[in-house]
């Protein structure tokens, strides 16, 4: 599978009759089989990207290439769990009927821990809990590509910690392409095999890592200069 | 309903019908004007004995029933077009929104002239009122739906159509149960009036008849009959409202 790649893409909004630009000029490659990560400060364009990228928004100049063939899927800053549905037919609401299968959503929903929940309604559940849902939604699509919009910043500690791990195997297991997004450096730091640094809607900084992903130590001297590098490029304006 | 709603609802009835009684037992007004409530009932009785009753509320329910339906029915499909094929819209939203502020009664002789006083006019009179309710909380309902739901079906490949019935549809449902709600209610009150235009049966003629036989309490039967049979099935709409939207927001129909 081709990766994906973007080209000179920009992207301004009209607020107030003035022209805000949050995107200016990106040139990036998504890899195929491997997790790329956009690190920024709030604000600085990283759900735009994200949007784009997904088709939802259409880009203003430049262009995505190689998105549209793919099967995708989204994992959202909010749930966006209908409200309608109970939480395994949420999970399976973007496969068709005949592509359900029964054993490998039972699989998901178990990784995300909701098996006891599998007919509550949305309202029944906490924040966590329904954004696992959501997270759970995406992987049983069984996507290509997936985006990811802070996906685990609901979470608890120990929870974020666990769907961390959970999507490190998943993906090794898929060898799906992920772009995720995230203000967390540690969570870059953890899962990135590519990190992408976003100022003010222009891309920064890059850096590749290529340790294996459970053997990564962040206290580990590499990590801690390497933190505190995205620190000094976020840190400048 | 619980106990204690029920008792409640007991003591006032049974208060009204005792003031009622009180009134009429002391000649306050002439028994022509306000019959004694022992009078209305032993009318019902008879009415009830003779079947005659049942035959007029057959035939205005059979009629609200099937204007009830063809008004839902094409509030639907108009609302739907709006949404799928907004273009299509522009060539009847105006229209609608004209026929929206004739009150229907005022078509009634024209309906006459058109299809008689048969079962055509006044089955036309219910859709024409019982459509907009419905109509325009559809369209609300489908308008006002989330765009973050919407977007989502869009990431997993939805078409219009497959986003409509997915998405907006259940997300709607609420309001158009509201609209259906009203609409039906709207019926029942423009069935009776037309009946009492233009019929030879039904519950609206029954009540205009015993009017001009100086039957009052004929005439009150008759309406306590239509609000009896239209809270029952008020009732019942609300019961099949709770069964449909288990698992959204409370809505304050129970």
């Amino acid at each position: 599978m081709d990766g994906i790649k973007l080209v000179n893409v920009s992207k301004s909004y009209e607020v107030k009759n003035q022209q805000l630009k949050v995107l200016d000029g990106i040139d990036l490659n998504i890899s195929a089989n491997k997790m790329t990560i956009i690190l920024g400060r709030s604000g600085c364009g990283k759900t735009t990207l994200l949007r784009l990228v997904s088709g939802i928004e259409e880009v203003e100049k430049g262009e995505v290439r190689g998105v549209r063939l793919k099967r995708k899927a989204y994992v959202f800053q909010e749930d966006r769990l209908m409200p309608w549905l109970d939480v395994k037919r949420n999970i399976t609401f973007g496969l068709k009927k005949k592509q359900i299968n029964h054993k490998k959503i039972d699989e998901i929903i178990e990784m995300v821990g909701l098996e006891k929940f599998c007919s509550a309604y949305p309202s029944q559940l906490s924040g966590g809990m329904k954004q696992r849902v959501s997270i759970a939604r995406a992987f049983a699509y069984n996507p290509e590509f997936i985006m990811m919009d802070e996906p685990f910043s609901a979470l608890d500690f120990f929870t974020r910690e666990q769907m961390q791990k959970e999507l490190i195997k998943i993906h090794q297991k898929t060898r799906c392409a992920i772009l995720f997004v995230t203000h967390s450096i540690d969570e870059a730091l953890i899962l990135g095999d590519k990190i992408v640094i976003l100022e003010k809607g222009r891309i920064k900084s890059c850096y590749e890592m290529n340790e294996k992903k459970q053997e990564r130590d962040l206290l580990d001297q590499k990590f801690v200069a390497l933190k505190k590098q995205i620190i000094d490029d976020l840190r400048i304006i | 309903m619980n106990k204690n709603k029920m008792i409640k609802t007991t003591i006032s009835v049974v208060s009204l019908i005792t003031v009622w009684g009180l009134v009429s037992k002391m000649g306050v007004v002439s028994s022509y004007i306000l019959p004694a409530p022992v009078k209305v009932l032993n009318t019902l009785f008879k009415m009830v004995q003779t079947g005659e009753i049942f035959e007029d509320i057959h035939i205005s329910y059979i009629r609200v029933l099937k204007g009830f339906f063809i008004a839902t029915l094409a509030a639907f499909i108009l609302a739907m077009i709006r949404i799928i094929l907004p273009k299509w819209n522009d060539y009847y939203e105006n229209v609608l929104q004209f026929l929206k502020n004739v009150p229907p009664l005022s078509l009634i002789s024209l309906l006459i002239l058109w299809f008689g006083i048969g079962e055509t006019t006044k089955i036309g009179i219910i859709v024409l009122t019982a459509f907009f309710p419905i109509y325009l909380n559809t369209v609300k309902g489908f308008i006002s739906c989330d765009k973050k739901l919407l977007e989502v079906g869009e990431i997993y490949g939805y078409s219009k159509v497959n986003s409509f019935f997915k998405i907006r549809l259940p997300y709607a449902m609420s309001d158009i149960l509201v609209g259906m709600r009203i609409g039906l209610g709207y019926s029942w009150r423009a069935i009776i009036s037309a009946e009492m235009i233009a019929a030879s049966a039904g519950l609206g003629h029954m009540i205009l008849f015993a009017q001009q036989m100086s039957r009052t309490d004929k005439v009150i039967v008759g309406i306590l009959v239509i609000g009896v049979v239209g809270y029952i099935t008020d009732r019942l709409f609300a019961f099949i409202i709770g069964k449909v939207l288990k698992g959204s927001e409370k809505n304050g129909w129970d």
